[in-house]
């Protein structure tokens, strides 16, 4: 065997040791993502004005102020309140609704407020495939680049589905939640439903007081299985009722329920108090702030919000993402999905997942205030609502009311799939009802609940803000605890590409580890592993090889010995 | 390993192209002959002075506003300030609709009216970008004035599996500079839109024409096309109409590029994979052999016919296959 061959290998070997021992010496170093590298995002949506936050009339309707960042359009309240049929043309024009989409007539009690109310709702899609271009259309964020597949009933609109002709974006009245609705107890309701979407749906009305069967709008309960067929695509239905008790209730599609819940066609339907002179707000556009209380909610409250909770699963979303034929989405929704199977990996609360939340969701508190909150509960699995700093009174179930001297206090509130609890807030800083003013979050208690597909901070989470901790834009005032919520303003941090400690320190002592410049360690075992089985294939060979030689080599030595041997025996 | 991966993609290759291949229209020649014939007929109908032009209403689209009274209160509508909206009838929307109600509204002929581009009722009937005199730079005159019906709805969607709304027909075509009328009916219950892109924006907003309206009603506007062969998209705008069918367009002159996605006339830029489905079948059952149903009736267990096929190939290698060799033994034996 060659002998130079033989010290190349035992060379390589010597080499790569020695790399092994040089590279536990020093560890690859941290790698910084630089903010530059970030699809940083404005913490408050620039397209949304200043002075939408301000109190405000508009065509006689009084609108409260609204310091968080991204309040409702004072159009589309003033348009909710006194109908689209009833406001200015040019106030009904800044709205985007449809002339049709309420209309508010008749002061059939003569107390002063109209009484027959007619709500359109069409049914709108949300980031769902183009068979035109490898994106989705019209787009939705819950989170920044978070883009699931979604349905929603819409306010009846007027004109494109996207901001305009060159945007993907959705229209801003096309959006999650579906709105909340608000009418007055004894209104004559006529909800109408224009079915706008590829699919058969309907409307079932959870907790509101109403006929299951109307003598000229016929079944009305929703289900397919027992009082109606599946409203087909470009089909009108009338759901109508006068309902005889107030409460926070629910909406949903009942065709398919198990999906098309979850895909978002759910909403909050309040029936207020009646009362004279009440003009309540129709439609809670993006749920939250209600910046138009009712009589009777502004006799007993100083503020009230609607919080409406929400989860989505991803495989569900992502169907209408993955086909554009409808028989296919038919398909793999109707036969393929497999809800017990399934795990849920979007919450949000009024439609959107943190950071969003504090752009739409806060409770902006003064001390010493009474607020109302009213939540839903539209996710497939209980939720644990935990109230930080405050513990708050239960008042109504399901839309009922608690007997008064029973009503309990909590700072967590479990509330099933579909159920409402109405919250009295009371902002008192004795160490019960507050423990005085802060930036305090309020949060679904499941852990997962503040994670946006796994992905923490993410989910429901939202704050309860006194306004002496909101800054000037709108958002909690943190900075001056060396805070800075901007990294969850970008779309790489919910694709997991950020490592979230790495700015904890000016050394990124939990930042990313760089790669190893080399070989790993795993590579240098493996290749030394390969290199002994050359060795020792070489040799074996070699044996082979050279095996007369070998033969003749041995024997020789054998017999010299046995000379050697015999030749001192026999000498 | 090479030979798999290639025989792969050459499956997949197939597979794509079966999808596309299915995309293309049937008949391609049809439909543009049928387009043709269309549009000749209204032409010919069509010779009226400009001044007439104001009087086309279309009246074929009143069933609204009577059958769906209870959910279209027009009461207070009409208690708005009526000063500000201008009493402008050159648009040709579908007024005959209202006419069942014009004893409460006072005026049946009330509109909304922001401004000439844009003209809406209170039902939300809109024509947006008009054009009835404005002449394209490219043009000396009207070459002639052409009236087209567009109907819309999701019946039109039955003539393309895998579409949930469409329009009657995917393209119209039209002489450069001629003037054209569209009265768009929609037959469904919700709203539709009749929206063309890209014209010139010196003329149109946007470079838009926009009909709107909730159905069953119809809406008409008008337009002069350019003088240039050009191809402009057609569609529907609310979410996911275009995307499920509703998706055409109009062809001046020879034409341009045609536009992508439009049922049944030019393939989808992304194709869905279709496989076809185990779905029962009737024939299944009756294919099934009497003998067949004895066995199953009383071993309706998978197991058991397993075994039961086990145990029939046990028998015809006990007795059938010796019976072979003795045949062939004495085949050759005789040989
Ligand atoms: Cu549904
Ligand atoms: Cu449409």
């Amino acid at each position: 065997m060659p002998r130079h061959f033989f010290i190349a290998i035992l060379t390589f070997y010597l080499m790569s040791t020695a790399a092994v021992v040089q590279a536990s010496l020093k560890l690859p170093a941290t790698v910084k993502v630089e903010s530059a590298a970030l699809t940083a995002e404005p913490m408050c949506d620039p397209k949304i004005s200043l002075a939408w936050r301000e109190a405000q009339e508009i065509d006689g309707v009084k609108i409260d102020a609204s310091p968080g960042c991204s309040p409702d359009n004072p159009v589309w309240i003033a348009a909710a309140v006194k109908g689209t049929n009833n406001i200015s043309m040019d106030t009904l024009m800044k709205t985007g609704l449809s002339p049709d989409a309420i209309i508010k007539t008749d002061d059939i009690d003569g107390d002063g407020d109209p009484d027959r109310i007619i709500i359109k709702l069409e049914i709108m899609e949300l980031n769902g495939r183009s068979p035109d271009f490898p994106g989705i259309v019209p787009t939705f964020d819950i989170a920044p680049g978070v883009q699931p597949g979604a349905w929603v009933f819409a306010p009846k609109t007027s004109g494109m589905s996207t901001e305009n002709f060159e945007s993907v974006r959705a229209n801003p009245l096309l959006r999650l939640p579906s709105p909340v609705i608000r009418v007055e107890q004894g209104d004559i309701v006529q909800i109408v439903l224009e079915n706008t979407h590829y699919f058969p749906h309907s409307i079932h009305l959870h907790g509101v007081d109403h006929p299951f069967s109307h003598g000229e709008h016929g079944g009305q309960d929703g289900v397919p299985q027992t009082s109606e067929v599946e409203l087909m695509p470009g089909g009108r239905r009338v759901y109508q009722f006068q309902a005889r008790q107030p409460g926070t209730m629910f909406y949903h599609c009942h065709v398919q329920t198990h999906t098309h819940l979850a895909m978002g066609l759910a909403g909050m339907i309040v029936i207020e108090e009646n009362k004279p002179n009440n003009w309540v707000q129709t439609l809670n556009i993006g749920g939250g702030h209600v910046r138009h209380r009712s009589v009777a909610v502004r006799e007993q409250f100083d503020q009230e919000y609607d919080l409406h909770y929400h989860a989505m699963d991803k495989e569900l979303s992502e169907i209408i993402q993955k086909y554009n034929d409808p028989r296919l989405i038919a398909r793999d929704m109707n036969q393929r999905y497999d809800i017990t199977d399934a795990t849920e990996d979007y919450y949000t609360l009024n439609g959107l997942s943190f950071p969003y939340t504090l752009r739409e969701s806060l409770i902006v508190v003064d001390p010493d205030q009474k607020i109302k909150l009213r939540m839903l509960n539209s996710g497939g699995e209980l939720i644990a609502v935990h109230t930080h700093g405050h513990h708050a009174t239960i008042t109504h179930y399901d839309g009922v009311e608690h007997n008064p001297a029973a009503q309990i206090m909590r700072d967590v509130f479990d509330m099933a799939p579909a159920q409402r609890l109405d919250l009295k807030l009371e902002t008192i800083d004795d160490g019960k009802h507050s423990y005085g003013p802060g930036d305090w979050l309020i949060h679904d208690h499941r852990e997962k609940g503040i994670t946006t597909n796994g992905m923490a901070e993410g989910g429901s989470m939202s704050s309860i803000v006194y306004k002496s901790y909101l800054g000037e834009s709108g958002m909690p005032k943190v900075s001056h605890f060396g805070i800075d919520l901007s990294q969850y303003f970008t779309k790489e941090y919910f694709e997991r590409r950020v490592p979230i400690w790495q700015n904890l320190d000016d050394f990124a002592s939990l930042g990313s580890p760089g790669g190893d410049d080399g070989l790993s360690a795993a590579n240098q075992a493996t290749l030394l592993n390969a290199l002994i089985g050359l060795l020792i294939g070489l040799l074996v060979y070699g044996v082979f090889a050279k095996r007369e030689y070998i033969k003749q080599t041995f024997m020789a030595m054998v017999s010299r010995s046995k000379d050697a041997k015999g030749g001192t025996n026999n000498g | 390993m090479v030979k798999q991966t290639t025989a792969l993609m050459v499956a997949s290759i197939f597979a794509m192209s079966v999808p596309a291949l299915a995309q293309q229209p049937a008949k391609p020649n049809e439909h543009v002959h049928d387009h043709g014939a269309d549009t000749a007929p209204s032409k010919s109908a069509n010779g009226q002075p400009k001044s007439d032009e104001h009087d086309h209403h279309d009246h074929s689209g009143h069933t609204m506003s009577q059958d769906k009274g209870t959910a279209v209160d027009h009461e207070g509508m009409h208690a708005d300030d009526h000063s500000q909206h201008d009493m402008d009838h050159d648009h040709a929307t579908d007024h005959s609709a209202h006419s069942a109600q014009s004893t409460e509204h006072g005026d049946g002929h009330h509109h909304h009216h922001m401004d000439n581009d844009h003209i809406m009722d209170h039902e939300g009937t809109m024509i947006m970008g008009q054009n009835l005199d404005k002449l394209p730079s490219s043009c000396k005159s009207i070459s002639e004035s052409v009236e087209i019906t567009v109907k819309a709805g999701r019946k039109y969607a039955r003539n393309f599996p895998g579409t949930a709304f469409a329009f009657d027909q995917q393209q119209w075509n039209v002489k450069p500079c001629s003037k054209v009328t569209f009265h768009f009916v929609n037959e469904d219950n919700i709203r539709h839109q009749f929206m063309m892109h890209g014209l010139p924006k010196y003329l149109y907003k946007y470079g838009m024409f926009h009909l709107e309206v909730t159905g069953p009603k119809t809406v008409s506007g008008t337009i002069i096309v350019p003088g240039s062969d050009d191809t402009f998209l057609v569609h529907c705008d609310i979410s996911h109409h275009m995307e499920k069918g509703m998706k055409a367009q109009l062809v001046v002159g020879k034409g341009a590029e045609s536009i992508p996605s439009i049922p049944g006339l030019t393939p989808y830029n992304r194709n869905d994979t279709y496989e076809a489905e185990n779905l029962p079948k009737a024939s299944d059952k009756a294919a099934q052999s009497a003998m067949v149903r004895q066995i199953t009736a009383f071993t309706n267990n998978s197991n058991m016919q397993n075994y039961a096929m086990i145990g029939l190939g046990a028998l015809l290698g006990l007795f059938v296959i010796p019976l072979f060799r003795k045949i062939l033994l004495r085949k050759k034996s005789t040989e």
